[in-house]
């Protein structure tokens, strides 16, 4: 299933913001690249850059400087309804904070981005989905309804219903308690496994970034790739 | 106690910070200002349209001796000390001499006051520039009929001797401004100082006398003068203010009831409005409360917490209110007061703002407190997760207190029950109408699956939003059917005033015109293309008897009817008038002699109905008929009309009549008039192209307020709309970036977007629509007094207006979802 060339590739990416009339620097000339099927971390303290540098990669917003390329293409040069295109077609998410629609029941939130993708049966795929996520029985409950350990799986069923090419995940266990951010990073590995879709993943979680093939600190807007983590595979 | 005032200001302006509050704050100020500013425009309004219809009558109120008994010297002083001016006229009739010949005059001898109200017409010479003058001539002058120089042979400057006293002519008399609608006055008139009557020696004992007082002042002056008068009156005196005649009182009426009409919607409006942002804000404050339940707070101090909250926000409301109302409504006025001959100075009406505060107490405590109430209920455990289905309990409850409180003060507000009704059966069709089609949509969409077509995202969209989505199509249906309401009634009011005096309203009476004259007339306006309207024979006579009963007696006491205080115009014809309509019987069959048709109103107010007998009394006969039939009378035709008529043949025919007729004259022809009288001198020719203007200036100052008042009413809707929307702003931004951050493109998320509103827009905007046609059907004919019509361009237009809007707004509220990254979107609505 693996091929040779990066899913993902970044060059020389630095980003500033301008709070007030300062420029602040949050990356500085990043470079990364990420094989298809591989799974990454990067990790880091608040506040490193990380979760802007997820952005970034994801083609939810563009660098100041430098180039990100995701599946061959040059999304850093792309205008945002092309970047759309792209996420719809080839990008699933997974948040910190779950980002589900509270009004929208479970299996609405899973038919979301296969809606958006013109799928020809987004509720018959969202709920194999959730089923496969073991939340089967829950379809027609809202957010609210849910535990956060649920809401969880939701979201990811919901990044996987497309089938997407490369998953991005911000600190996907971030709000959960120990048992049930390990059954979620469990869920995730799984089915990113069964799916050999590439995972990029911020967290501070070590445990769940050693999980990943190839691990990346961020410190202070700068990225780097420890030696003893690379080409290195954890698996349970 | 700490809850000083700068407390709880310090209190409402942390409280600012909250968009709920900020929403729920600017909803109650615009409520506070629209009420406020229509209560302080209607009142001077009022004002305005009292002082202009006043000049008709030369007063605000008209007192009448018919009793040859002039009105004691204390009433007028009683008067006069209460801070209302007086003005006395006497009328008689009487034989004056000058140029060597006698002619029988209508005298009308004034005080020096007279007219309180508008102004009097004159011409120093026949050559001479028409002049408007406030005062009539002084002792020992007199202005007489133009007519009166041909008939006497005399010139400006000559004597004329009104009994025993000599007076100057220095000017022709063309108009009082009391004078229009008389028709009793058949003999050429003449204006002279009532101080000069005793020297004339005409006024004897029993001699046949009018007085007229006239009276000005405050509204609440004149009325509490009355209350005190009312008891002190005999039958044969008459009080009239401009409310009981008939032409121009209807018009005021309408338009007052209009402005109480726009009044009482802006406040259901405004209700709207807070009622959505205060039941947004206790959503949002449920966390609060559970962390504050967690802190050991109790939950009846935590409502009282919220109550004093409230208590501020009403005052800062209510000032808010009141200091946007009032320039508002000084500029409005000042838009009317342009339109007047003499401006007006803005009265500050401090009573008015009554309704404004009752407002704005409602509008917190009915609408927006039951939600926040119900915060204390909220269970602490929420701090550690949410409880699923807490947010409808009692929602039913607080919705019905709320119709209560706001129907309760659209009621006090308009004092017509009438409306009340219509407005809540409006409302209760119109929620029934969502009810089942909101069911009907639902089922539809459900068929509906998503895709990548914004037709369909859309669609998917009401469908999954559907609470929210019925929530607020309800809400718009019920502010869209308030406008539309207005909407219809102004259309249908301003039509109404428009067919009501088309451009060829007769506008020239001819009076006294005797039986064999009626050719010579006919052929002589006929032969200068003037088109004469019908002739109409009058006798004139007095009812005395119903069913053999004297008249007094067999009408209760409590009834006050003129028509039974002076001589009526009776008159036969054989086929009904246009502007008539029978209610009641059959009209006269063909070579029918018995029988009479009465006035509908007339008839109720004596009782009478089909078959009574009506006993008359003319000159020295007396007849009696019974009454055929009950006729609706359009009084304000400016065409003759007759309280009562009898067939041709009948009971009339042998009595001596005069005949009367009306016509229109272009104003550029006005010379016909001169060549008439030449030809005609016995026929009194009643000019009223200048009350017919007047009456069109007064509606057309009446429109312009109509259409300000309808601007203002719009403005709260939309605001009420916006409310709405920007209640749910926050989930649908938070919406819209998900979308593109799972991969929507603009494009589509903007379509779809603005397709939601369009749709959801155009549904409410119909149902709205449909919900007003009913409650103006309703409203229409019992206090406007038209006819119902569908309205077409309304139904058309509103659905896509509030479309438009509406798909305006999302697009509005869609906006820093495109602007921004979505991560920096989702980070922030975190």
């Amino acid at each position: 299933m693996a091929t040779t060339h990066p899913i993902l590739e970044v060059r020389q990416l630095t980003h500033r913001v301008n709070p007030g009339n300062e420029s602040l620097t949050i990356l500085r000339d990043i470079e990364l690249a990420i094989e298809t099927g591989e799974s990454a971390a990067i990790v880091g303290r608040s506040g490193s850059g990380k979760t802007t540098l997820l952005g970034l990669m994801a083609g939810l917003d563009t660098p100041t400087e430098g180039a990100v390329s995701l599946d061959g293409e040059v999304i850093s040069q792309m205008d945002e309804d092309d970047r759309a295109r792209m996420r719809a077609h080839r990008v699933g998410f997974v948040f910190q904070s779950f980002q589900l629609l509270p009004s929208l029941t479970a299996l609405e939130n899973v038919m979301l981005p296969l809606e958006l993708a013109s799928h020809p049966s987004p509720a018959h795929q969202a709920r194999e989905l959730l089923e496969r996520v073991g939340l089967g029985e829950r379809l027609q409950h809202t957010p609210r309804q849910l535990s956060g350990g649920e809401q969880q799986r939701v979201a990811i069923a919901r990044a996987f219903a497309a089938q997407p090419r490369i998953l991005f995940a911000d600190e996907p266990t971030g709000n959960l308690d120990n048992d049930t951010g390990q059954a979620v990073s469990d869920l995730l590995m799984a089915l990113n496994r069964e799916q050999g879709t590439t995972l990029v993943m911020v967290t501070h979680d070590e445990q769940l970034a050693e999980r990943c093939q190839r691990r990346f600190s961020i410190e202070a807007g700068r990225l780097s790739e420890p030696a003893l983590a690379a080409g290195m595979e954890v698996d349970e | 106690m700490r809850s000083a005032p700068a407390g709880w200001f310090r209190k409402t302006l942390r409280d600012w910070r909250e968009r709920e509050v900020r929403i729920v704050l600017s909803a109650l100020v615009v409520a506070v200002a629209t009420v406020a500013t229509i209560a302080l425009f209607a009142s001077q309004l009022q004002h305005t349209l009292v002082t202009s219809a006043s000049a008709f009558m030369a007063g605000d109120r008209q007192l009448e001796a018919e009793n040859g008994q002039p009105v004691p010297q204390a009433w007028r002083d009683e008067a006069n000390q209460r801070g209302i001016a007086t003005a006395r006229v006497v009328e008689f009739s009487t034989m004056v001499y000058g140029g060597g010949r006698f002619q029988l005059v209508s005298v009308n001898a004034a005080s020096d006051e007279y007219p309180l109200r508008g102004q009097i017409e004159m011409q120093a010479t026949p050559e001479a520039p028409r002049r408007q003058v406030s005062a009539g001539p002084p002792p020992g002058e007199v202005w007489i009929n133009p007519r009166l120089l041909r008939l006497l042979e005399i010139q400006i400057g000559d004597a004329i001797e009104v009994g025993n006293r000599a007076l100057t002519v220095t000017g022709l008399l063309l108009r009082q401004p009391d004078g229009g609608f008389a028709m009793s006055a058949l003999a050429p008139r003449i204006l002279m100082h009532d101080t000069d009557v005793p020297s004339t020696g005409v006024i004897q004992d029993g001699s046949r006398v009018e007085y007229e007082n006239f009276f000005a002042g405050e509204e609440a002056a004149l009325d509490a003068f009355y209350e005190w008068l009312r008891p002190r009156l005999s039958p044969s005196h008459e009080w009239a203010s401009i409310r009981d005649g008939q032409t121009l009182s209807d018009s005021l009426r309408k338009a007052e009831r209009f402005l109480l009409l726009g009044g009482s919607l802006a406040v259901l409006l405004s209700s709207v409005a807070v009622a959505v942002a205060s039941r947004q804000y206790a959503l949002r404050q449920r966390d609060t409360v559970a962390l504050l339940k967690t802190l050991g707070q109790a939950g009846p101090h935590i409502a009282r917490g919220y109550l004093a909250r409230l208590t501020a926000w009403a005052v800062c409301g209510l000032i808010g209110g009141i200091l946007l109302a009032i320039p508002l409504s000084w500029g409005l006025s000042l838009l009317i007061s342009r339109l007047l001959d003499q401006p007006m100075a803005y009265r500050m009406d401090w009573l008015a703002l009554g309704p404004a505060l009752a407002t704005a107490l409602v509008a917190l405590f009915a609408f927006a407190y039951p939600p926040i109430r119900r915060l204390r209920h909220v269970p602490a455990m929420r701090v550690l997760r949410s409880q699923p289905g807490e947010t409808g309990q009692g929602a039913l409850r607080d919705g019905l207190v709320a119709l209560i409180a706001v129907f309760g003060l659209v009621w006090l507000y308009a004092r017509e029950l009438e409306l009340v009704l219509a407005l809540l059966g409006g409302l209760a069709a119109l929620l029934g109408v969502l009810a089942v089609m909101g069911w009907c949509l639902m089922m539809a969409l459900r068929r509906v699956s998503g895709g990548g077509n914004a037709w369909r995202l859309a669609l998917v969209g009401l469908y999954r939003h559907r609470r929210a989505s019925l929530a607020q199509m309800s809400v718009f249906a019920m502010t869209l059917m308030l406008a539309a309401i207005l909407v219809l009634v102004r259309s249908s009011l301003l039509d109404d005033w428009q067919s009501q005096l088309p451009e060829d309203t007769p506008n020239h009476f001819l009076i006294n015109i005797a039986p064999d004259a009626v050719e010579d007339v006919r052929d002589f306006l006929t032969e200068r293309d003037v088109s004469l309207g019908r002739l109409y024979p009058m006798v004139r006579g007095r009812l005395t008897e119903i069913n053999g009963q004297p008249v007094r007696q067999a009408v209760s006491k409590d009834e006050e009817v003129n028509a039974l205080n002076r001589e009526l115009n009776l008159t036969w014809m054989e086929a009904l008038s246009d502007n008539n309509a029978i209610v009641a019987g059959d009209w006269f069959d063909a070579g029918q002699r018995r029988g009479v048709s009465i006035e509908a109103e007339l008839a109720e107010r004596l009782g009478v109905d089909v078959g009574d007998r009506l006993g008359f009394t003319i000159g020295s006969e007396t007849i009696a008929e019974p009454v055929k039939s009950i006729r609706t009378v359009q009084w304000d035709s400016m065409r003759p009309n007759f309280y009562m008529v009898f067939p041709p043949e009948g009971a009339l025919t042998d009595l001596p009549a005069t005949w009367i007729t009306s016509f229109y004259l272009d104003p550029s022809r006005k010379s016909v008039l001169n060549d008439f009288t030449a030809s005609f001198p016995t026929v009194s020719v009643l000019e009223l192209d200048h009350i017919i203007d007047r009456i069109r200036d007064i509606v057309g100052q009446v429109t312009q307020a109509i259409e300000a008042i309808l601007a203002l009413v719009l403005a709260a809707a939309l605001v009420v709309m916006a409310a709405v929307v920007s209640a749910t702003l926050q989930d649908r931004q938070r919406e819209g970036a998900l979308l593109r951050t799972l991969g929507a493109h603009q494009r589509l998320l903007t379509r779809s977007t603005m397709m939601e509103f369009a749709l959801l827009g155009g549904l409410a905007g119909l149902l709205g629509v449909m919900a007003a046609e009913v409650a103006v059907w309703a409203l229409q004919y019992r206090m406007f007094e038209g006819a119902f019509r569908w309205h077409w361009p309304v139904l058309i237009a509103f659905p896509v207006l509030s479309a438009v809007v509406l798909s305006l707004f999302g697009r509005w509220q869609l906006r820093p979802v495109l602007q921004v990254s979505p991560m920096l979107l989702l980070r922030r609505l975190e």
